[in-house]
């Protein structure tokens, strides 16, 4: 029985503190995990719940695999490459390199959720700091349209509200103030002082207020603007709530905080689900200009065109390259349904319903149990995976330079 | 006393349930996934409007289809609002509009009615396709 300590990738919060004992291939006591990270560690030791190789449906080496998603790939006129959200950087940067070399388009889910969010963050329209900022100097962590109680169990506990080291004089409520906007009532707004329950789609108008651009500014809104105001330091940590409520266009949400700005610092950080988005969108929009929806058949070209939404519902790929992401159990059963006849590979650590109905499934290795790595935490900080804890699957990174050997675009 | 109508129109806040994330992490689309995923949470006037009572199957109807899924009362629950954990259910229910840059799941606008149809089987939802 050996006791390391890894990364946890079973959420955007990446806890580098998680302690697990390995007794030859069996997972044993897991320390500092929370239940979803738990179940997360426990399902890549576990081989029914891992992807498995195969052709067509029908099991076959991963060797045999990658030939097969080779001679797709070089047989396919338009290709998409979609997902890599949980890919280390590493990978990332190939699947990238395969794009440009392929003239493919690539896109992944920040091209329906974080995408316009994280693109404002990146050209610096919009502030942000690193969570380690924020623990003991943000005096207001404003919690909008975000649970982390279900999609980040540790938020609380590891980066902000429980992570404060100074208490009030009864020595039980950290040193800060906990607010949150959302249209239920959550966990989290419950702990919340104070909270705000809004209506569907209804995070506009409490925006317009803030602005001072709504005539009639409803009392929400006045004493959102009140709170926010006496703030020395505001954290918002932006949810899908947010996202989905004002359809993705971030531009009053912007006028808001750099009207905040002037009188305040506020940093902004989104609350992704998944454990690399933001490297993707990074990396890509480092060599493109752009976070998602790139073609790199014509130089480089961005467009809603080129996400996977309208790429699927316009049949414009004949092969589709999933990477570590399950957008079958994700998208409109009613869009994804559209998929008949057209190729799909994917590389995936878990068995899902993308690897379910794919023509071609490579399994990999999961990272920061099986791999090393690195990736960028939803705050933007780096985080370095540590050594492998399992032996097992080639890395995605392995698999896609052998798909770049071996294809021919 | 008004007596129970055979539908209303609810606006379904589709939303993370890190117990259905669990489920699925720890037992695949198998029963553990289908008992969490297939509840709609209504106010308790929304369910006395149905003439229903906690636990009573309801049928959902949204702009892309239909699912049948237990329907639980919630004392938090806002009158013509529902709760429901994104999942392959909410999935069904919505439909990718091209004028959105974002999903449609997360506020679904469905007809909500009475029924005695059995709870829409996860495997009824996955999406089956002709591989190449």
């Amino acid at each position: 029985m050996s006791s390391k300590t890894l990364v946890c990738t079973g959420c955007g919060c990446l806890c580098d503190d998680v302690q697990v004992e390995i007794n030859g291939a069996h997972l044993g006591q897991i320390e500092n995990a929370c239940a979803k990270g738990a179940a997360y560690l426990q399902a890549a030791f576990n081989p029914e719940l891992r992807a498995k190789g195969s052709i067509r449906g029908r099991s076959c080496s991963s060797e045999a695999a990658v030939d097969e998603a080779a001679r797709l790939l070089s047989k396919a006129k338009r290709h998409l490459i979609f997902g890599l959200d949980n890919s280390t950087l590493e990978a990332q940067a190939l699947a990238i390199e395969m794009a440009r070399g392929f003239g493919t388009v690539i896109d992944d889910a920040s091209s329906f959720s974080y995408g316009p969010l994280i693109e404002g963050i990146l050209k610096k329209d919009l502030p942000t700091c690193s969570l380690s900022e924020v623990k003991d100097k943000a005096d207001l962590l404003l919690y909008w349209g975000a649970n982390p109680t279900a999609t980040h169990p540790r938020h609380l506990s590891k980066y902000t509200y429980y992570a404060y080291a100074e208490f009030n004089p009864a020595g039980w409520y950290p040193k800060v103030t906990l607010s949150s906007i959302d249209v239920r009532q959550t966990e989290l707004t419950t702990m919340s002082q104070p909270t705000f329950r809004i209506k569907p789609r209804g995070d506009l108008e409490l925006i317009s207020g803030l602005l001072g651009e709504s005539p009639a500014a409803t009392d929400q809104s006045k004493q959102l603007s009140e709170l926010v105001k006496k703030s020395h330091f505001c954290a918002m940590f932006c949810g899908l709530g947010l996202v989905h409520s004002i359809g993705g266009d971030f531009s009053a949400f912007t006028r808001m905080v750099q009207l905040l700005s002037q009188s305040i610092r506020v940093a902004v950080i989104p609350m992704i689900a998944e454990t690399n988005m933001l490297g993707f969108t990074q990396s890509l929009h480092k060599q493109t200009s752009y976070v998602n929806q790139v073609s790199f058949a014509d130089g480089v070209s961005h467009g809603r065109e080129f996400s996977i939404l309208e790429q699927v519902d316009h049949q414009a790929a004949d092969c589709i390259l999933v990477v570590g992401s399950d957008p079958f159990s994700a998208l409109p059963q009613s869009l994804m349904s559209r998929l008949q006849g057209v190729d799909i590979i994917c590389l995936d650590h878990f068995s899902t319903l993308t690897t379910g109905t794919a023509d071609i499934v490579i399994p990999s290795a999961v990272p920061g149990v099986e791999c090393r790595g690195s990736m960028v935490r939803l705050d933007g900080d780096g985080v370095a995976l540590a050594e492998p804890i399992k032996d097992g699957f080639p890395t995605q990174e392995a698999i896609l330079r052998q798909l770049l050997e071996k294809a021919q675009p | 006393m008004t007596s129970p109508q055979n539908e209303t129109v609810l606006t379904i806040v589709a939303h993370e349930d890190v117990h259905l994330a669990i489920a699925r992490l720890r037992d695949g689309w198998g029963d553990a996934y289908q008992k969490k995923a297939a509840v709609v949470r209504l106010s308790r006037a929304d369910l006395e409007k149905l003439g229903l009572k906690d636990n009573a199957r309801v049928e959902l109807t949204g702009p892309a289809g239909a699912v049948v899924v237990t329907a639980k009362s919630d004392v938090t629950c806002e009158a013509g609002l529902s709760l429901m954990p994104s999942s392959l259910y909410t999935n069904r229910l919505g439909s990718y509009e091209p004028s959105s840059s974002t999903l449609p799941g997360k506020h679904i606008g469905a007809r909500v009615m009475p029924t005695e149809k059995h709870i829409t089987a996860v495997s009824d939802l996955i999406v089956r396709r002709n591989r190449a």
